[in-house]
């Protein structure tokens, strides 16, 4: 299901970003609370977000246009989990190159390891500070 | 056949009763002698006689023939056989005398057998509770998503000052929200720790050496040094074939290999498929094993002579409690070092990777067994360098599995019998052919599974084949990389198997297949 129906419709960050981070961010997590947090923080930065619940609306997301230019990707999503995702993004040559950051909350070692040898671009593990998100999705929209 | 101490119960209460063999004797109708025979259990009684001479005794002829008392023996036989009491090699039959004179006592111990085989039973169980448990993966998982929840939550508020007060409260309430959350899962893991009642785990031999490969990550790097090392020694005396082998094991370290018919072999010795007798210095084998085998425990030995410094240092940074399992590690890391020479690293993973890990051809290719191929494929986890991660396991045609090396995501009993569904136990009514199976776990993790039964030793006339089954796992997400995934849509709702880890630690409820209780439980999402 997709939740947050509103697809390539990004949400346009306030006026008062504090990194100035003017990035489209898509996030895919199931947690509504997490997500809520993390669109207040990037929104405020500056960035424009969209939201997706489950790994089967990520994919469906992200085979819209405009891309987004960071997909932040919780790995325990319902459908199709993060690294299913993540692995589709990273084969597909019209994708491969958008950075993606894998948030984990357990398993971290050997999340980690699988999600370099998929491709990741960042890891995050949970709990994260908020400024740490915000400073990694600035380092991978500016790469 | 148990035989119950009939006749010395009958001399019992004949000598309480104050009668004389020669009175009972012409009572019953039958002669002194013979009466003598019957008590001394050298001639069986039953039926008519049995009833009269009850009858003259004044007892039930059940009381004489001690249908419990028989029980009683065989449990105590048990006892006999049990590992732990094999050093004092107790006389089975002597639980016969045992029972006869002294029932209470042989009650008594067999009592405290019982309490110890609970006891096993229950630390082991709660020894794959504690660690495979999927209530407590769950329950970490979701304490660390209310925590990142608070978290951010509180962040926000505390670096908002210009928050508007409807966002103020919004981010208030997240916190509230998920502290309560918070506060039920950490109850819900008070209770289960409550109930579970957890003691240390009480550590065989086996299991140390389980741990501590596992906790390696089954691969080696210094060993694998050694071995190209062995390797390149080899190859001085003509490569890897079996004769090479044992040339090199005569020139360098004085062995001699000989083979033994199993008709004549003393089999206890023959576990391993091979003996060495470290007195004449001779590494026998049984006729029918495979070359591939037998090339096997050749290098095996040479391994543990040649790197016995590598080996040992290993061993000695393991923390192993007792010699036993020092000694089993030994033996371990020796058939790695034998594995890893055998199939060169690189090389081995190359071509593994080029043949999509078909271990049909690897098998030809290496001119190995599917058990060695796979055991190789298990230990490819050089840090920069991995091959595909599979998890590994092995059992025999009763179900019990024999060895194991687990992934971090999917847990394999340390104990007993897997889940009935798993492809290892299907194999084995198609031997020698790989089964394929798209697994689901109870947490929607999917994995393929293929397996092989193949004969580990082929029989004689006088002597049953020895089987086995080989089965190797890995993520569905990795299907692709292997011939495995050919025709198979890992998606497939209705394809995939619902299988678990094992009936005990499976919250699969409604399972048909289930021959166990569960032990774990779930939080109500399956």
């Amino acid at each position: 299901m997709i939740a947050v129906a509103r697809g390539p419709a990004w949400e346009k960050g306030g006026e008062r970003g504090v990194a100035d981070v003017s990035a489209r961010i898509l996030i895919a997590e199931d947690e509504p609370h997490i997500v809520e947090s993390l669109s207040f923080i990037l929104t405020q930065a500056g960035c424009t977000v969209s939201v997706v619940y489950d790994g089967a609306a990520a994919i469906e997301a992200m085979q819209a246009r405009p891309l987004p230019d960071v997909l932040i990707l919780d790995v325990m999503l319902p459908k199709r989990n993060g690294f299913e995702v993540l692995k589709w993004v990273k084969s597909e040559p019209g994708l491969k190159d958008v950075p993606v950051m894998v948030l984990t909350a357990k398993g971290q070692q050997q999340d980690r390891e699988t999600a370099e040898g998929l491709g990741v671009d960042a890891f995050i593990t949970k709990p994260f500070a908020n400024r740490d998100i915000v400073a990694c999705v600035k380092r991978l929209a500016d790469a | 056949m148990v035989h119950a101490p009939i006749g010395f119960k009958i001399r019992t209460r004949r000598k309480e009763l104050g009668f004389t063999q020669a009175a009972l004797a012409k009572q019953a109708g039958i002669s002194a002698s013979y009466l003598n025979l019957i008590e001394a259990d050298k001639r069986s009684v039953g039926g008519g006689l049995l009833q009269t001479i009850a009858g003259l005794l004044d007892v039930e002829s059940d009381t004489l023939t001690g249908r419990a008392e028989r029980r009683l023996i065989d449990s105590l036989r048990e006892v006999a056989a049990e590992p732990i009491l094999q050093h004092l090699r107790l006389d089975p039959d002597a639980a016969i005398d045992l029972v006869g004179r002294h029932p209470e006592w042989a009650r008594a111990l067999l009592a405290l057998h019982r309490a110890f085989r609970d006891s096993v039973h229950t630390t082991a169980a709660l020894s794959d509770r504690l660690n495979r448990d999927p209530f407590l993966g769950e329950t970490v998982h979701k304490i660390l998503t209310h925590i990142t929840a608070i978290r951010s939550a509180s962040e926000i508020l505390d670096e908002g000052d210009t928050l508007a007060p409807e966002q103020q409260q919004r981010f208030h309430g997240i916190i509230s929200g998920e502290s309560g959350k918070l506060s039920e899962t950490a109850q819900a893991l008070a209770a289960y720790f409550d109930r579970a009642n957890t003691e240390t785990r009480a550590l065989t031999p086996t299991d140390e050496v389980d741990d501590f490969l596992i906790e390696s990550g089954n691969h080696f790097p210094r060993l694998e040094d050694a071995a190209d090392r062995l390797r390149r020694q080899l190859d001085k005396y003509g490569g890897l074939n079996p004769q090479s082998c044992a040339d090199y094991l005569k020139a360098e370290h004085g062995v001699t290999t000989r083979s033994v018919l199993p008709a004549q072999a003393e089999l206890a010795r023959y576990r391993n498929q091979s003996w060495f007798d470290a007195e004449s210095r001779t590494l026998s084998f049984l006729e029918n094993i495979s070359m591939s085998t037998r090339r096997f425990q050749i290098v095996r030995l040479a391994a543990s002579f040649a790197l016995e410094e590598a080996i040992g240092a290993e061993t000695e940074t393991a923390q192993l409690v007792s010699s036993e399992a020092q000694l089993l590690a030994r033996r371990a890391l020796s058939s790695y070092c034998a594995s890893a020479v055998i199939f060169p690293y690189d090389t081995f993973l190359e071509t593994a990777v080029a043949l999509r890990y078909d271990t049909d051809i690897l098998r030809q290719r290496f001119d190995a067994s599917f058990e060695q191929v796979c055991h190789r494929l298990a230990t490819l986890r050089r840090p920069g360098g991995e091959g595909l991660p599979f998890a590994f396991m092995r059992a025999d045609p009763a179900g019990y599995i024999t060895k194991r090396y687990p992934l971090p995501q999917l847990a394999l009993p340390a104990h007993g019998h897997g889940c009935p569904l798993w492809a290892i136990y299907q194999s084995f009514q198609t031997p020698n052919r790989i089964i394929r199976q798209l697994a689901e776990f109870p947490d929607g993790s999917r994995y393929i599974l293929i397996a092989r039964a193949e004969t580990k030793r082929p029989g004689a006339f006088h002597e049953p084949p020895v089987q086995r089954s080989v089965m190797l796992a890995f993520d569905a997400l990795h299907a692709d990389s292997t011939v495995y995934g050919d025709g198979l849509d890992v998606r497939a709702a209705t394809l995939a198997t619902p299988v678990g880890p094992a009936c005990r630690l499976c919250v699969r409820t409604r399972c048909q297949h289930r021959s166990d209780e569960p032990i774990v439980e779930s939080l109500g999402k399956r």
